[in-house]
């Protein structure tokens, strides 16, 4: 794996990459920029992955400009531009899920595959996504984990220093920025999933407390053909929980003949 | 040096929830009770004029029990007519808190014309719990605070109607109806904690800076900070741009005064402020640049502060009426402070009302040098 920063149409961004097969671009979720953790080892065992940090995202710069999720949707596509990468596996998870879920209702054409795993961004009849915002640290991991024990793996790495808590505050604030009010969705992206045409894999948590399964079922019935796959332990984040069955999955999937069109 | 009766309003009761703020359930909340309590505050504020103070304080907060004021313009109504003579100062309305802030403009108008030009208008951000409970963005307050303010302005000033495009706030048509009495508007004062931003954007305007329970070290630091900035500006500020709200508590003695203000305070700053630390630090609420420093230094939380901390920093003032008077020439004499706003928080109405009368009595004359002084000419406006 190597560590870049390179700059997205002006934009500092912090770039963790590694592995060798088809472009593989991974959204990470909040608190997930930087981590290169087994998921991406697995996955870097088939694909060349690309693991950006959103703007002001684990240390990286804030980028002032971002107002909506939209403008992250369209940063990535300049990222992909950039990186002369035409066409990618997208993989997002959580918050990284919503803004492929996005680029995917713009430009399905540049995508080989989407996995979304446990993605927010749209309104769910019946559920409303609980306000982490307002969580202190043991109700939020509760809320986000099945297995707490891999909530170490998101651990900050310094909550203690004027600069590590800095960037914890820039992270919360990149993260608010676009997805205070509509809390944690875009109104106009569901309607707009029909759109895409690549091949999505969904993945999900049986345990997932911030997206539970009814929101599953929404996005398994907009998105056409798309596939569901349920990981039996594991909660919101089982790229975290478990990262094997979670990066075997998404291999097998982009292996399918429609993925590798 | 000019007295300003403050009151919060607050809904006295004891509770282990973790926050005062935003989840405290209002089935807590007995309405009867309340009335009750809406009318002695009131009385007390009408008690006040009678008395001889100058200005009367109401001010904005959101689902808690600290301060049952969600709309002070309402509070302001009410006094506007029961009152003739005391200035009626609003500290003030969340700016971006509304949708709408062109209904700021309207309201504090219609009081101004009502009250016969006696309002004067605070422009608060609100405080940070108040984004949970509005669900405004609070990585926008700031931006929104600066454009509601002078899209307010514009619109008290500039003959409509005109168009304002803004980034959060776009009207084709800013005409409000009615006018504010007072020219060129009423007067705008800046309640706040003493971001380095907001003390030179009230420092270019001339807008009175009010410090809110703030400890006395670092009054004194901002107001020099404020001074500073004043010059720079090319003026000299006026004593009637340095303003403080701190509780006082007087009585027979010191003993007395100590044992009414330990019962109160605890309960202000350990029951009212008890808020989580995500509700105190909304994301982006600050600057990083002000983060950075906020957390540097960091201030107790309210629920840290002993009786002590509160009595020795200076949060507070409490003692005989010669204590008091003590204390009060720090801030007349030392700190040039030109206005005082100050609750009176006794253990119940009929307390509330004698300690006013005591601190009318043995206090505010010995500070009555300047009574025929307009506070508010050239000053914020």
């Amino acid at each position: 794996m190597t560590e870049r920063d390179i700059t997205v149409r002006g934009t500092p961004v912090r770039l963790l990459s590694g592995g060798s097969g088809p472009p593989l671009l991974y959204l990470h979720g909040a608190g997930g920029a930087g981590r290169w953790l087994a998921f991406q080892e697995r996955l870097a065992e088939r694909f060349s992955v690309y693991l950006p940090s959103h703007p002001g995202h684990g240390g990286a710069p804030a980028a002032e400009w971002i107002e909506h999720i939209s403008d992250l949707a369209f940063h990535y596509l300049d990222f992909m531009d950039e990186q002369s990468l035409p066409r990618v596996h997208l993989v997002g998870a959580s918050f990284g899920g919503w803004i492929a879920a996005e680029m995917a209702t713009m430009a399905s054409h540049r995508l080989h595959s989407l996995t979304l795993i446990d993605p927010v961004g749209i309104k769910v009849e019946g559920w409303i996504y609980p306000f982490l915002f307002a969580m202190e640290l043991p109700d939020m991991v509760s809320t986000v984990f099945h297995n707490p024990a891999a909530a170490l793996a998101l651990a900050p790495r310094d909550m203690t220093s004027v600069d590590g808590l800095a960037e914890i505050y820039r992270e919360r604030a990149a993260l608010a920025r676009v997805s205070w009010n509509p809390y944690l969705y875009d109104p106009l992206l569901r309607r707009r999933l029909g759109r895409i045409t690549a091949p999505t894999l969904l993945c999900w948590g049986q345990h997932d407390r911030v997206a539970p399964h009814v929101c599953a079922e929404a996005w398994a019935k907009e998105i056409p053909g798309a596939v569901l796959r349920i990981f039996a332990d594991s909660g919101h984040v089982p790229h975290l929980e478990e990262p094997e069955a979670v990066a075997a999955a998404i291999a097998e999937f982009a292996q399918a003949p429609e993925a590798r069109s | 040096m000019k007295f300003y009766f403050f009151h919060l309003m607050p809904y006295r009761m004891e509770h282990d929830e973790p926050s005062s703020w935003v989840t405290l359930s209002n089935r807590h909340y007995d309405p009867e009770v309340g009335h009750t309590l809406y009318n002695q505050y009131l009385d007390q504020f009408e008690h006040a004029e009678r008395l001889g103070w100058d200005g009367l304080c109401v001010n904005e907060h959101h689902q808690n029990c600290y301060g049952t004021m969600p709309s002070p313009n309402i509070m302001a109504a009410a006094l506007a007519r029961r009152t003739s003579r005391a200035r009626l100062a609003i500290l003030g309305n969340g700016l971006p808190l509304r949708e709408n802030p062109l209904r700021i403009a309207e309201e504090i108008a219609m009081l101004d014309v009502v009250s016969g030009g006696r309002i004067i208008s605070g422009f608060v951000r609100g405080i940070g719990p108040e984004y949970y409970s509005t669900a405004v963005n609070p990585t926008h307050s700031r931006d929104r605070f600066l454009e509601a303010a002078e899209l307010i302005v514009r619109s008290w000033t500039e003959p409509g109607p005109f168009a304002f495009d803004g980034h959060f706030y776009r009207y084709p048509y800013v005409n409000p109806w009615p006018r504010p009495l007072q020219k060129p508007h009423p007067p705008i004062w800046c309640p706040s904690q003493g971001s380095t931003e907001t003390v030179e954007w009230a420092a270019r305007r001339r807008y009175p800076y009010l410090m809110v329970f703030t400890p006395l070290k670092r009054i004194a630091q901002i107001y020099g900070e404020y001074r500073e900035a004043c010059e720079r500006f090319g003026y000299k500020a006026s004593r009637y741009q340095l303003t403080v709200n701190l509780p006082i508590v007087v009585a027979e003695n010191d003993d007395k005064a100590r044992r009414i203000a330990r019962e109160n305070a605890l309960w202000v700053y350990h029951v009212g402020l008890r808020a989580t630390i995500p509700f105190w630090q909304p994301p982006g609420y600050l600057t990083e640049g002000s983060f950075r420093r906020a957390i540097t230094n960091r201030p107790k939380l309210p629920t840290e502060l002993s009786f002590e901390d509160l009595e020795e920093g200076g949060y507070i003032i409490c003692g005989s009426p010669a204590t008091v008077r003590d204390r009060l020439r720090v801030f007349s004499d030392e700190l040039q402070a030109g206005i005082v706003c100050s609750g009176l928080p006794a253990p119940s109405h009929e307390a509330t009302l004698d300690m006013m009368e005591m601190f009318a009595r043995e206090v505010m004359p010995h500070f009555g040098e300047d009574a025929e002084v307009d506070e508010t000419a050239g000053v914020g406006r």
